[in-house]
């Protein structure tokens, strides 16, 4: 009995910036696994080749990534270089959907408060000395910004914080933190709306709020106009 | 039914106690009925300040534990006829030998006699203060013109906005120093309402007289001439619903120059 019109369950495709492994998203897990390591044993390259692992439908935990990942990498010749799923969990749908969201907080934060926000944050209101804004997204302050912001409190570096008044204690964007040395504190003084960012140069920053639409231009989430 | 107002400030030494004593005083003046609540349990003097130290039997844990009635704890103060009592609080034991549930209880039992209760917190945000606040209706947070009492009231205020059942706060200003605010050393009235933005009750200016009428047991505001009596005379109107204009800090200040300077300009 042979098998011939058995099923391929690795595809190989050879792109531009590497090969593409489709990995059947039918078949058992260990079936599948078992395929991939004699497919990377048979392969027989030179130098080293980028490789994306295409998993389709199928859902695979943390570690299951991590031991397909390690066995493309007993070759020595091959790295991978992105995996991509066409499924998530529900839960990390939601918490998706909550941090593209912003949430709004009408009142002040009076010494001692926490006000926190899975996305963006906007704050119509002030926020006072030992007051605390925190969101995994964006920190928007419609009033005087006088004790401490943390946006990006996820890891977000690209996060940013403006308000009308910027006359924070402390700003931490990410695991940055800053506190308002003098210079920061004259530039804040400007009566102009501001913004601060993590600059190139790794550090906390602080501009005119109309610089936002250059340094973070993909904050804009408005389609059309004219 | 009469209110319950909670005199309250985070900080210490700002002025809670005097202004209890003082504001309780106006209110008697004005021909209200008046019960002065001290909540300070191991820490008390609003009897002091009142010079009614020596005529305390019972004390409000005396009350609360059932060994007294409140009518028997309750130091009439003879100057007033019928108008203003004070409950002592006690000094030996401590601030947990009272739970909210109970002040709340007791409040309520004397708001059916007085017109109103002022309840002298003590200073911080624990146990003492969630006693002060349980029956209260309405709060007035007492700050100094510091940056370190300003900080404490704002904290202070977070926590009364979200108790139930209780009014937004007002603010009194007290210990106003003229020359340090006009010098802007000290922070100034619209600086620190705007600051905390609750809506000011009234300013108190600083005097030493309400050092040494405090020490003889006769609140301040007994002396009508006296600029701080002024101040709480004032406050207690705008309690009892009155609208009077906000002191000038100006007025005080004309000498023989400023005077000539202001027929001149007229």
């Amino acid at each position: 009995m042979t098998q011939v019109t058995r099923k391929q369950l690795v595809m190989i495709k050879g792109t531009k910036s590497g090969l593409v492994l489709r990995l059947d998203d039918q078949c058992s897990y260990s079936e599948l696994m078992s395929e991939l390591e004699q497919k990377v044993r048979e392969e027989a390259l030179e130098g080293t080749t980028e490789i994306q692992l295409h998993l389709g439908n199928r859902y695979c935990t943390d570690e299951q990534v991590k031991e397909l990942i390690n066995c493309v990498q007993k070759s020595p010749h091959l790295r991978v270089s992105k995996v991509q799923s066409d499924v998530i969990r529900v839960e990390e749908c939601n918490r998706l959907i909550k941090e593209s969201q912003s949430e709004t907080f009408v009142g002040i934060v009076r010494s001692g408060q926490v006000v926190q926000a899975e996305g963006d944050l906007v704050i119509i209101g002030d926020v006072n000395p030992n007051g605390k804004a925190i969101a995994n997204g964006n920190i928007f302050v419609l009033g005087r910004l006088k004790g401490i912001a943390h946006a990006g409190a996820g890891g977000n570096r690209d996060a940013v914080i403006a308000a009308s008044w910027l006359e924070a204690t402390h700003l931490m964007i990410a695991d940055k933190v800053e506190t308002m040395t003098d210079e920061l504190t004259i530039l804040s003084e400007r009566p102009e709306m501001e913004c601060a960012y993590i600059h190139r140069s790794g550090f906390i920053a602080i501009d005119r709020l109309q610089e936002l639409r250059i340094l973070r231009p993909y904050l804009s989430t408005f389609k059309g106009g004219s | 039914m009469g209110e319950a107002i909670v005199v309250t400030s985070g900080k210490g030494g700002v002025g809670k106690t005097t202004t209890t004593a003082n504001l309780g005083t106006a209110l008697a003046l004005q021909g209200k009925k008046v019960c002065l609540i001290d909540t300070d349990i191991g820490l008390r003097n609003l009897d002091v300040v009142l010079g009614l130290e020596n005529r305390i039997i019972y004390d409000l844990v005396d009350v609360v534990e059932g060994r007294c009635r409140v009518n028997q704890a309750l130091v009439k103060d003879k100057r007033f006829e019928d108008r203003l009592f004070l409950l002592p609080a006690a000094q030996t034991a401590d601030k947990l030998a009272v739970s909210p549930e109970q002040m709340k209880e007791l409040v309520t039992e004397l708001k059916r006699e007085y017109d109103y209760i002022l309840i002298d917190c003590p200073a911080g945000i624990e146990q003492g203060y969630q006693n002060a606040v349980a029956g209260a209706d309405r709060a007035i947070v007492v700050t100094t013109p510091e940056i370190s009492a300003v900080r404490d009231a704002d904290r202070i205020i977070g926590l009364l906005e979200q108790e139930e059942g209780i009014e937004p706060p007002k603010l009194i200003i007290n210990r106003i120093k003229r020359h340090l605010m006009e010098s802007g050393e000290a922070l100034d009235v619209n600086e620190i309402t705007t600051h905390l933005s609750i809506d000011l009750l009234g300013i108190v200016m600083d005097d030493e007289n309400v050092i040494s009428s405090s020490n003889k047991g006769e609140p301040v505001v007994l002396n009508p001439a006296n600029r701080a009596a002024t101040g709480y005379r004032n406050i207690a109107r705008r309690i009892l619903g009155e609208s009077v204009p906000l002191m000038s800090m100006e007025e005080q200040k004309k000498g023989f120059l400023g005077k000539l300077k202001s027929l001149f300009s007229k």
